[in-house]
């Protein structure tokens, strides 16, 4: 952080973009803090979690970002998935931002625990009351980048995405809809078509309004079936007693046979015995951090 | 002054108790110079030595000096010389009586045998001469006997016949008198033989002293030679057709030449007769024979000749041409990054020692480098230990205790990738191979039954077959290509996986299988009949496959994406091969030679 001091205080002057450190813990070698900034995308304050691995006190380090699903702060994955071991030793800084903006006093927000707080669906709201506070997208895809390559070691050239359930949806649409910006894309039990199930249909009718094709931009199947770009190379873990893919809110087959058909590269790995939970993501997340770090280390 | 003078002074000198030097340097009339021409000390200015060359004291005792040692010199040279002719003559005191050793004991020798020669010749005539008497004894005895008996019948005849006479009755007298008449004038008619039965000669034999003359007059003559020794076969004498063969003379007989004998003696059991022996004059005591064949044994043998004769054969020895070079089966070589395992056909129809392979690094600008070998190969093949990223040149020779064989053609080896190929003795009967043995084919028709022959290392359900690996616990990858219609199984196996049995079906094949149903690509990554539940999008035509035994991991790879498919985690408790099936009709071209890609080599 010295080497970045200067810097710093030139922003803090400017009066943009200051980040105040609120935690940080050595593990694996390398530390894992938590930072708060004010954000202008969502106009509050937003907390997110940076992992930096021992290698990034000497280089800069390729980036992963981390998307969380419903109900998750910035801490449930830096607790519970036991990333930090596999990115110290692939050298690749960790960032998992907020899930929604916090303390805006929307009205709404708080009555489910899967539409307002804890639940952006990471999509540029164009409905009221949501629309001023609620751009996760371009808060996930624009500014936090921005932040973090002022602020850290980061190699604004390697950039990765993963996440889980609705962050997992997350994921895919960001790289869908960025072709070419992220290295590799990953994610844990997805919802891979919002616009089909009750979860999608619920926050893009509140989000985007009650007209569909808005909806289509934020749908990673619709996406898929007209990506052109760089190829990519997607990597899907879901578990297979997940209570929420027999309730037909992930919908991967429909993402499957989307790529399929535009032969877009998906290695889907449908694991025994295993649910939703922060159980599931640790016991593969090793595997993840490796599919990304051979894009992010080539 | 002359020298008596000047003794006579020394001696006054001592008596007065030693006076010193200067004291007697300085008295009036000492003698101060040295006379070279008469060899005395004397006064300068003396009239006896006037023209005389006269030198200092001290340069004349340096004279003198040198002088004396000039003849110490002579006469220590003299001495070596003395002592070095005593040393000769010793030697040739001790040469001079073995030889007369050697010369009495020959002519003991050879007199001794005249004198047997004669005494039993004596003998001989001795017994004849015996035997003649007792013959005409025998006979003469005979004749007396018979003389004698003749006397008495006629004494008894006369007698009875007085008798008669003498009788008065004139009848009985008239009566008996005719018949003893008749017998008296019948034996006065005998004629009496007064022959002697046996001759009074002897009979001598003459004696046939040929030979002892014979032997007499070769005692002054040189003997036939003493048998030469076979020497040993000398190592790396011989070539594939040559042998080199030297003996001894262990005496001082004179030799005019040599003749050596050879035969071929072969394990070959096809040569019942034995072989002809061919022969060649020498003069020298060792001589090089051509022509023979590889890898057989010949036995030699050597005679020495002079005037006199033919010494007795030598014992035999047997010698061994070397073997012909082995060749290597460029074919069943396999290799990888840090090995290769070489096989070659032994090059001769009968054993060889061993083998010895030798490899040395192959250089760009064709400088030599140093060549390393692996001697005593029991069999025909040997696993080398190379470096990575590097190309070398092998050879092989057979050995036998002849020597080395010359070497073989030689192997170029790359260990910049795995290269292996198909063993073609495990593949099902309805799967063929092309020629350069890479790409097997299920083809879509029926075979006729003789050509389906099995055996038990063919894999008789499973249409498979095995590849064969460097037997090492390393890091190995290769590529196979597949139509897009092909129902294939692709993975590693134990060599002793279940021929009966489909690769993935048991728990000592894993495997990656592709099925195609009429909607979808379905793969599986089978391992003891069990696969995790996978979906692929994109349908991999080229399959990296990734080994690695340090990890205990089996990894596939859409090669044309650089897209991991699925990783086996397994211990594997024995080498595996890498093995190929198809389940449907369709083809499948196996690439080796590649190197491990840098994403899937990671950790």
């Amino acid at each position: 952080m010295l080497i970045f001091g200067g810097r710093l205080l030139q922003r803090a002057v400017n009066g943009a973009m200051a980040l105040t450190q609120v935690s940080s813990n050595k593990c694996c070698d390398g530390y894992q803090k938590v930072f708060e900034h004010d954000s202008s995308e969502l106009k509050c304050k937003m907390k997110f979690a940076i992992y930096l691995p021992p290698k990034a006190e000497s280089s800069k380090c390729p980036v992963l970002y981390w998307l969380s699903g419903l109900t998750c702060t910035e801490q449930n994955f830096i607790t519970k998935a036991g990333s930090q071991q596999a990115a110290s030793e692939h050298g690749i800084i960790v960032v998992a931002p907020d899930t929604s903006p916090r303390g805006c006093n929307i009205e709404g927000e708080e009555e489910s625990w899967d539409f307002g707080t804890g639940a952006g669906f990471y999509v540029n709201a164009t409905q009221e009351p949501w629309k001023t506070n609620y751009r996760m997208y371009s808060y996930v895809t624009e500014e936090l980048p921005r932040l973090i390559n002022s602020n850290f070691p980061a190699d604004p050239e390697k950039m990765s995405i993963s996440g889980h359930s609705m962050g997992g949806h997350g994921a895919l649409i960001c790289a869908l809809k960025n072709p070419g910006k992220y290295k590799s894309v990953s994610a844990f039990a997805p919802i891979c078509n919002p616009i089909q199930c009750a979860w999608g249909q619920k926050a893009f009718s509140g989000y985007l309004g009650a007209d569909k094709s808005t909806w289509e931009l934020y749908d990673a199947t619709v996406l898929a079936e007209s990506y052109s770009g760089p190829e990519l190379d997607i990597l899907i873990d879901q578990g297979r007693d997940d209570q929420f893919l027999s309730s037909s809110q992930l919908l991967p087959d429909n993402l499957i046979a989307a790529c399929s058909k535009k032969k877009i590269p998906v290695v889907f790995r449908l694991q025994q015995g295993y649910d939703h939970s922060y159980y599931f993501i640790f016991s593969f997340i090793n595997d993840h951090i490796k599919h990304h770090a051979k894009y992010l280390n080539a | 002054m002359d020298a008596y003078e000047v003794r006579g002074r020394l001696d006054v000198i001592e008596e007065e108790e030693a006076a010193d030097e200067d004291a007697f340097v300085m008295v009036q009339d000492s003698p101060d110079v040295f006379c070279g021409d008469c060899g005395v000390l004397t006064v300068r200015g003396a009239a006896a030595h006037v023209s005389h060359a006269l030198v200092t004291l001290a340069a004349g005792a340096q004279q003198m000096k040198d002088q004396l040692s000039k003849s110490r010199s002579k006469l220590s040279e003299k001495i070596i010389e003395m002592e070095n002719f005593a040393s000769n003559l010793e030697e040739i005191f001790i040469t001079v009586e073995e030889n007369f050793g050697r010369q009495e004991q020959n002519l003991e020798q050879h007199y001794n045998e005249v004198l047997q020669t004669l005494s039993q010749r004596n003998e001989a005539r001795a017994a004849a001469l015996d035997e003649q008497k007792n013959d005409k004894l025998e006979r003469l005895y005979g004749q007396l006997l018979r003389c004698g008996q003749t006397l008495d019948a006629s004494k008894e005849l006369i007698e009875s016949a007085q008798e008669v006479h003498r009788r008065r009755d004139k009848r009985a007298f008239l009566q008996a008198i005719m018949p003893i008449m008749k017998r008296v004038e019948q034996f006065a008619r005998e004629e009496v033989d007064l022959k002697l039965g046996a001759s009074l000669d002897f009979d001598v034999p003459t004696t046939d002293l040929s030979d002892v003359r014979q032997m007499m007059e070769s005692i002054n003559v040189l003997p036939a030679p003493s048998a030469p020794v076979m020497n040993p076969q000398i190592a790396n004498s011989a070539t594939e057709t040559s042998l080199h063969v030297c003996w001894s003379l262990f005496s001082d007989d004179t030799v005019e030449f040599y003749e050596l004998y050879w035969r071929l003696i072969s394990d070959d059991c096809t040569m019942e007769t034995p072989q002809e022996v061919c022969q060649l004059k020498v003069k020298e005591t060792h001589c090089t024979v051509s022509d023979l064949l590889p890898n057989a044994q010949y036995e030699l043998w050597v005679t020495a000749t002079n005037t006199t004769g033919i010494s007795p054969a030598s014992e035999r020895a047997v010698y061994m041409t070397v073997p012909s070079p082995p060749v290597i089966k460029a074919r069943q070589c396999v290799s990888s990054l840090d090995a290769a395992l070489i096989r070659w056909d032994s090059g001769n129809t009968n054993p060889v020692e061993s083998y010895t392979l030798e490899f040395q690094e192959a250089s760009a600008d064709g400088e030599s480098t140093a060549t390393e070998s692996i001697v005593a190969i029991p069999s025909c093949e040997c696993l080398v230990q190379l470096q990575s990223w590097k190309r070398y040149i092998i050879h092989i020779r057979a050995v036998n205790i002849g020597g080395p064989s010359d070497r073989s053609p030689p192997l170029h080896i790359s260990t910049t990738g795995t290269f292996f190929h198909l063993l073609e003795d495990t593949a099902h009967p309805s799967l063929s191979l092309s020629a350069d043995g890479l790409t097997m084919f299920y083809l879509d028709e029926d075979l006729p039954i003789s050509h389906m022959t099995f055996s038990d290392n063919t894999f008789n359900r499973c249409v498979a077959v095995l590849g064969d690996l460097v037997p090492i616990r390393g890091q190995y990858y290769w590529e196979m290509e597949v139509d897009e219609s092909a129902e294939f199984r692709v993975g590693v196996a134990y060599e002793d996986t279940q021929r009966n049995s489909y690769l993935g079906g048991n728990n000592t094949s894993w495997c990656m299988r592709h099925i195609l149903t009429p909607s979808r690509h379905k793969y599986e990554f089978l391992h003891n009949g069990w696969t995790p539940d996978i979906r692929i999008t994109v349908q991999p035509l080229r399959i990296g496959v990734f080994l690695d035994y340090g990890r205990g991991i089996l990894s596939f790879y859409n090669a044309a994406l650089r897209q991991h498919l699925y990783t086996f985690s397994c211990q594997f408790l024995h080498y595996v091969h890498p093995c190929f099936a198809l389940d449907n009709p369709g083809a499948l071209t196996l690439c080796t030679g590649l190197t491990a890609p840098p994403y899937v080599a990671q950790p």
